[in-house]
């Protein structure tokens, strides 16, 4: 049981940036950004004795994780902070002058506004899996996903323009 | 202008990630903050009341003061329930076992607990109105074997619709209940998981 255990920790450790990012993905703050982190890590856990060495441990890992991420929920349903982007991330980055770093944390406000299906979509774009990966992972067919993808894209790209900013 | 994906992928590459190890005490559960996870632990309520109910059951005889008769006709009744509810909890312990491998594809993963929980919510239900009806049908025959001449007096006097309405009215209440409380159990669950699978299937 230790050994496995270390095992799994070990695992994990290396490939923990992907449940940072699907944390920061699907909540919007750090209490609950934690919070899901924390239940990815249990879940992937609790499923890793179904985990079959045949396939990778970080494919293993992405569905565990989005699924986790899909039907996790926040704890009091507080509704999505829908104050201008520029005015909010004045006041949380203020001394980031990094232009990238800033476009990140606006992508990151800015997918708080879609559904949770949509979240994996961009998520899995981001991580630079193919259209046929994307398909794969969700259940769907690779057109549905090419079709979803470019959807979904036009759709942030309008949610970032709308809070008044452009990349 | 059009949004640079391309450039957006390379910068979130390049992003590095700051965060914090991974320990032993993360991989205990803290609090149930998926649909899965909270019907995991009402089901888990469940079947810890319900072993509680069976065992306060089974000293009812010894508690009620039962006669030897009536003693041997409750525990057949008794034992049809604990075959019934043998049979749900072993239904209900597959999901539960089977509801921790998150590892297929999202859509399937959605669809399989989704209609896996409707068919434990129905079994629940049918288990709710079989073990109801199972000790409404031991009441009557209860007052039968103990005040059986009273009871013949009173049904010669009283109309057989009276009787029958009263019968509908019984199950109309023990419907009432059961479906609400499946409702407010698990209702909202279910519903979030729909509109998940539904966003998924869109076409």
């Amino acid at each position: 049981m230790l050994e496995t255990q270390q095992a799994f920790l070990k695992q994990i450790n290396e490939n923990k940036g992907i449940i940072h990012k699907v944390s920061k993905m699907y909540m919007d703050n750090a209490v609950d950004q934690e919070d899901l982190f924390q239940e990815i890590v249990m879940q992937l856990w609790k499923a890793f004795p179904s985990f079959k060495s045949t396939s990778k441990f970080s494919t293993w890992m992405y569905r565990v994780a989005l699924n986790t991420a899909i039907i996790f929920f926040k704890k009091d349903n507080r509704k999505i902070d829908k104050a201008p982007l520029n005015e909010q991330i004045e006041i949380a980055d203020i001394n980031d002058s990094h232009e990238k770093e800033e476009k990140l944390t606006y992508l990151y406000k800015a997918v708080q506004e879609l559904n949770q299906i949509e979240k994996a979509l961009i998520f899995l774009f981001l991580e630079n899996q193919s259209h046929r990966e994307i398909a794969q992972n969700l259940g769907i067919t690779e057109v549905n996903a090419r079709v979803k993808l470019n959807r979904t894209k036009e759709k942030l790209q309008q949610i970032i323009k709308k809070n008044g900013y452009e990349f | 202008m059009a949004m640079n994906f391309d450039q957006l992928k390379n910068d979130w590459s390049n992003n590095e990630v700051v965060s914090t190890e991974v320990s032993e005490s993360m991989l205990k559960i803290k609090d149930a903050r998926t649909p899965i996870d909270q019907i995991r632990k009402k089901m888990k309520h469940e079947f810890l009341w319900q072993i509680i109910s069976l065992l306060v059951m089974a000293l009812a005889p010894k508690i009620l003061g039962f006669s030897s008769n009536l003693s041997s006709t409750y525990f057949l009744f008794f034992s049809i329930v604990c075959g019934f509810t043998a049979y749900y909890f072993f239904k209900f312990y597959t999901f539960y076992k089977h509801s921790y491998d998150l590892s297929l594809d999202s859509r399937k993963n959605l669809l399989w607990f989704y209609y896996e929980m409707k068919i434990n919510i129905e079994l629940y239900k049918a288990l709710t109105y079989i073990v109801s009806f199972i000790y409404l049908s031991f009441g009557a025959i209860a007052l039968f074997i103990t005040r059986g001449n009273i009871l013949v007096k009173l049904l010669e006097k009283i109309p057989l619709t009276y009787i029958l309405l009263n019968a509908a009215i019984t199950v109309l209440i023990i419907g009432l209940i059961t479906e609400s409380w499946a409702k407010y159990s698990y209702g909202k669950h279910l519903k979030r998981l729909k509109v998940i699978i539904e966003s998924i299937d869109e076409e």
